[in-house]
């Protein structure tokens, strides 16, 4: 495990040798992508290529994991080409350079950044293609460009009422130069995107049909599968591999050892399962020894002991002088567990490897990822690796590593045919990259106001990403994403620090959906909950005196408030309220429960979000109302547990997700004020386990800083019966 | 390797295979059925769900020995007029966001209204027992509702 992160980190660093900034006219020009696709399609630029009937073809970067990014990015693009966007068809683009991320110049899918960091550049496209094709249909009307205009996949001539299709002039709009400085469409003339519209998904009727192609399902002639079983203790490795014990079973192709697994390749799927089960291993433990849950509460207990390893996230003000010569300090220490990712689709890839090259069918977030993982695992250059991108049966980040693609790779190489790997959920979560516990004991003191005055977090938790990041996250330096939503947050609280240790575990970390916006806001909000109450003060209105300076996020407070009735539940039932600021978005959720027989009973949540514009309301909404049920999963129920360096959890039944019952009301809206555009696929969550605990202190006047709850044995009336 | 018949999404149909293969693997790997999803493993996440006698079944935990004679109906034989009123509402209701587990969501749903034309929320929570990650669950709850009319 440690060798293969070592291996991909590495190769990725050779890999972003070149520039880190992406100038956009670049990419304008680039098109020989889309040449390849089709003779008859004249790409126009790297995002759009329209054919002589008219149909245009526009890019997505990005993979479809659920959050509709297929379509809105395809709806953006056709929005600014003034395209028919039923004449669309929207393809998954390669991993090439014009598809990377603008400013990381780095090709994955994550980070709630789709939209909100491509937006500028991929309007661009669209509005310099619209010009091409105006400026063609200039020389073709024999008019001045000034005189024509774009709309629905026609340019017009309102003065002689002539008109021309896309279609007829795309090859000579193909030839015009390039605009220099393409004039995006201003707001009020968004005819597809924005403005409350929305578009039906693109996915949506094929996923309902069982039409949808994920990576589990891809099929390539002379394609044989493979199964896997990985080292029962992290960081193991397969000592000997007994062959014979599987040698004539039926459909049985070849035992094929793995850095930290072993991998049968048969005929068919459940062939290769009966025989892994059959096939003789014996392991050798990892470097990292044995551990267990108490061994690593003991390493993250001995951080805070030590003065060495931390490093300062934030420094306004001087809190600790201000605690110091405080008489009441408040202190407490939360705590949110080692999670796993889950998704439903396990960790599958289909990889051929030949002389002539690697092709790659996966469901990946990470594309460029694994392009550079398989070139340096395989010695070839990576323009040498094809990847197709198909449906994600989920990612929340798991998919942004090329493990799984390599151990495809590996079998393929093997056995001289295209071979399927897919993991069994059992694998899944053994094999996952963990989102680490994190533990933050944090003190603050109020202020005559009754306001923080000071408030200090020190956070140990162990990097997230450094296994995704093109630039190495080294020891004893600060974690940007480990420490999101402890700094840089709204609250005008005038002394504030966060000091965070990055802990050393020999267990594989890396992001999952909410990275350290989940666990932080979790602590934080839980903890102003705790000193509004001190204060004596109700929380809303508490935190409604730390916004009073920011406009947009006291509307979204007060929106949610308003919403969900605050301080008006009837009898019996209690709110609790969190507010967020996380991946450029406000949020600010409030859950409603009663205690029934000593269970929570769920009956609304309200959400309010502000991502500065919604580009389609429908999957916005589903965006925050799946954001809560991820929220409440890690709130109630899931946790990563370990015994002798084994992860305890092997199913669905021992790491536990909501399931439909305990989803209450979802009442969900949005507002409109930020300035720069907010990601919508991450920030969900991220409100609920601090709303949802802060709602049962509301109730039951018990403060729960530990989760999840059902580790405390509260449960959800729902969540009792679960056997 | 055994011999084994049953009736698939109205078609006799006859497979060559280690009696104990679940049924989920003979349908994906051998019958070239995908829309039937493998999820656990061990019939806890539903997203491999069919109709064995119109029965919901989890077919990844179910041997293909005691498939044999029985009628099974997937996700791509649940309707032979065009797309299943749950279908229609998943769609109008833009129900899926990975759309992984909805095939199985779908299948478990079909039984149900089959069953209980009108089912009540009671109803829904008490069999709809499946799992999705992206949290769909509200809208899953909507649309069976409005499918049942």
């Amino acid at each position: 495990m440690t060798e293969s992160s070592t291996l991909s980190r590495r190769d990725v660093l050779d890999g972003l040798a070149t520039s880190a900034v992406v100038v956009v006219l670049g990419r304008l020009a680039h098109t020989e992508v889309l040449a390849q696709s089709s003779a008859s399609v004249v790409p126009i630029n790297a995002y759009v290529a329209i054919a002589p009937d008219g149909r245009v073809t526009l890019q997505c970067a990005h993979s479809e994991m659920g959050q509709g990014i297929y379509t809105t990015f395809g709806a953006i693009i056709a929005d600014e080409l003034e395209a028919d966007w039923s004449q669309c068809n929207v393809v998954f683009s390669p991993a090439a350079s014009p598809y990377r991320h603008p400013i990381y110049n780095w090709q994955f899918t994550g980070n709630a950044e789709s939209i909100r960091s491509y937006h500028a550049l991929i309007r661009k496209m669209g509005a310099a293609a619209r010009e091409m094709l105006i400026a063609a249909a200039a020389d073709r009307l024999r008019v001045r460009p000034t005189e024509l205009i774009a709309r629905q996949g026609m340019v017009h001539h309102a003065a002689s009422g002539r008109a021309i299709g896309f279609g007829e002039i795309a090859a000579s709009a193909a030839a015009k130069p390039v605009p220099a400085e393409p004039r995006v469409k201003p707001e009020s003339e968004w005819r597809i995107v924005g403005g409350g519209r929305s578009q039906p998904r693109r996915d949506i009727p094929a996923k309902v049909e069982g039409s949808a192609v994920f990576g589990i399902d891809i099929k390539v002639p002379g394609m044989v599968h493979a199964a896997v079983a990985s080292a029962p203790m992290i960081g193991g490795k397969p000592a000997s591999i007994d062959e014979a014990s599987v040698r004539g079973m039926n459909g049985v192709i070849r035992v094929v050892p793995l850095d930290n697994a072993v991998a049968v390749v048969a005929e068919h799927y459940w062939q290769a399962r009966l025989a892994l089960e059959r096939l003789k291993v014996t392991w050798q433990a990892g470097s990292g020894g044995s551990f267990d849950d108490a061994t690593l509460d003991a390493m993250y207990r001995n951080a805070f002991a030590r003065d060495t390893g931390w490093a300062g996230a934030e420094k306004h003000g001087d809190a600790p002088a201000t605690l110091a010569a405080s008489s009441r300090v408040f202190e407490a220490e939360y705590r949110s567990p080692w999670l796993s990712h889950a998704a439903m689709e396990p960790m599958n890839a289909t990889v051929s490897v030949t002389d002539a090259g690697v092709t790659v069918w996966a469901p990946t977030q990470g594309l460029q990822m694994t392009q550079i993982v398989l070139a340096g695992a395989l010695q070839i250059p990576p323009e040498k690796i094809t990847i197709h991108r198909t449906y994600l049966g989920g990612g929340f980040g798991r998919r942004l590593l090329a493990d799984f693609v390599l151990q495809a790779a590996l079998c393929s190489r093997a056995v001289g045919r295209p071979v399927k790997l897919i993991w069994s959920r059992e694998e899944d979560i053994k094999q996952d990259w963990f989102r680490p516990a994190f533990l933050d004991k944090v003190r603050a003191t109020l202020g005559a106001d009754g306001l923080p005055a000071a408030i200090h977090h020190r956070l140990v938790a162990p990097s997230i990403l450094a296994p995704v990041s093109p630039v190495p996250i080294k020891p004893g330096t600060v974690d940007g994403l480990a420490v999101e939503g402890l700094v840089e947050h709204p609250y005008r609280i005038p002394h504030r620090r966060v000091d965070y240790h990055m802990l050393q575990v020999p267990i594989p970390t890396m992001v999952l959906r909410t990275t350290g916006h989940g666990p932080n806001n979790f602590t934080l909000e839980s903890f102003i909950d705790e000193l509004a109450h001190a204060a004596g003060r109700d929380p809303y209105q508490y935190r409604r005196l730390l916004l009073s300076e920011n406009a947009a996020a006291l509307a979204v407070l007060d929106r949610a408030a308003a919403l969900a009735n605050w301080g008006k539940a009837s009898p019996g039932r209690f709110q609790g309220l969190a507010f967020a600021e996380a991946f450029g978005s406000y949020l600010c959720q409030v859950v409603e429960l009663s205690i029934v027989d000593g269970a929570i009973k769920l009956h609304k949540i309200t959400s309010v979000c502000d991502p500065g514009r919604v580009l389609d309301r429908v999957n916005a909404t589903a965006m925050i109302e799946g954001g809560v049920v991820w929220g409440l999963s890690a709130a109630l129920y899931s946790e990563i547990t370990f015994e002798q360096a084994h992860v305890r959890a092997n199913n669905f039944d021992r790491y536990r997700v909501v399931m439909l019952p305990d989803t209450p009301e979802l009442v969900t809206d949005f507002l409109e004020n930020r300035s720069a555009l907010g990601g919508l696929g991450e920030v969900g969550p991220v409100c609920i386990p601090a709303a949802l605990c802060n709602a049962l202190f509301a109730a039951t006047g018990r403060r729960h800083r530990n989760l999840p709850l059902a580790a405390a044995r509260v449960f959800t009336v729902y969540g009792k019966n679960f056997s | 390797m055994a011999k084994f018949s049953f009736t698939l999404n109205g078609s006799r149909t006859e497979v060559d295979v280690d009696p104990l293969t679940p049924l989920l693997w003979v349908l994906r790997d051998h019958l070239g059925l995908t829309g039937t999803k493998f999820g656990c493993g061990v019939a806890q996440c539903g997203a491999c769900t069919v109709h064995i006698n119109d029965e919901a079944v989890r077919s990844c935990a179910y041997p293909i020995e005691a498939v044999e004679g029985a009628r099974v109906i997937t996700i791509e034989g649940l309707s032979s007029s065009g797309p299943h009123p749950l279908q229609k509402a998943w769609i109008e209701h833009q129900v899926p966001q990975c759309g992984y587990c909805q095939p199985g969501f779908i299948m478990a749903a079909a039984a149900l209204i089959r069953q209980r034309p009108k089912p009540s929320e009671a109803d829904i929570e008490a069999s709809i027992t499946n799992i999705c990650r992206c949290g769909t669950y509200a809208r899953i709850r909507r649309a069976i509702l409005a499918a049942a009319g």
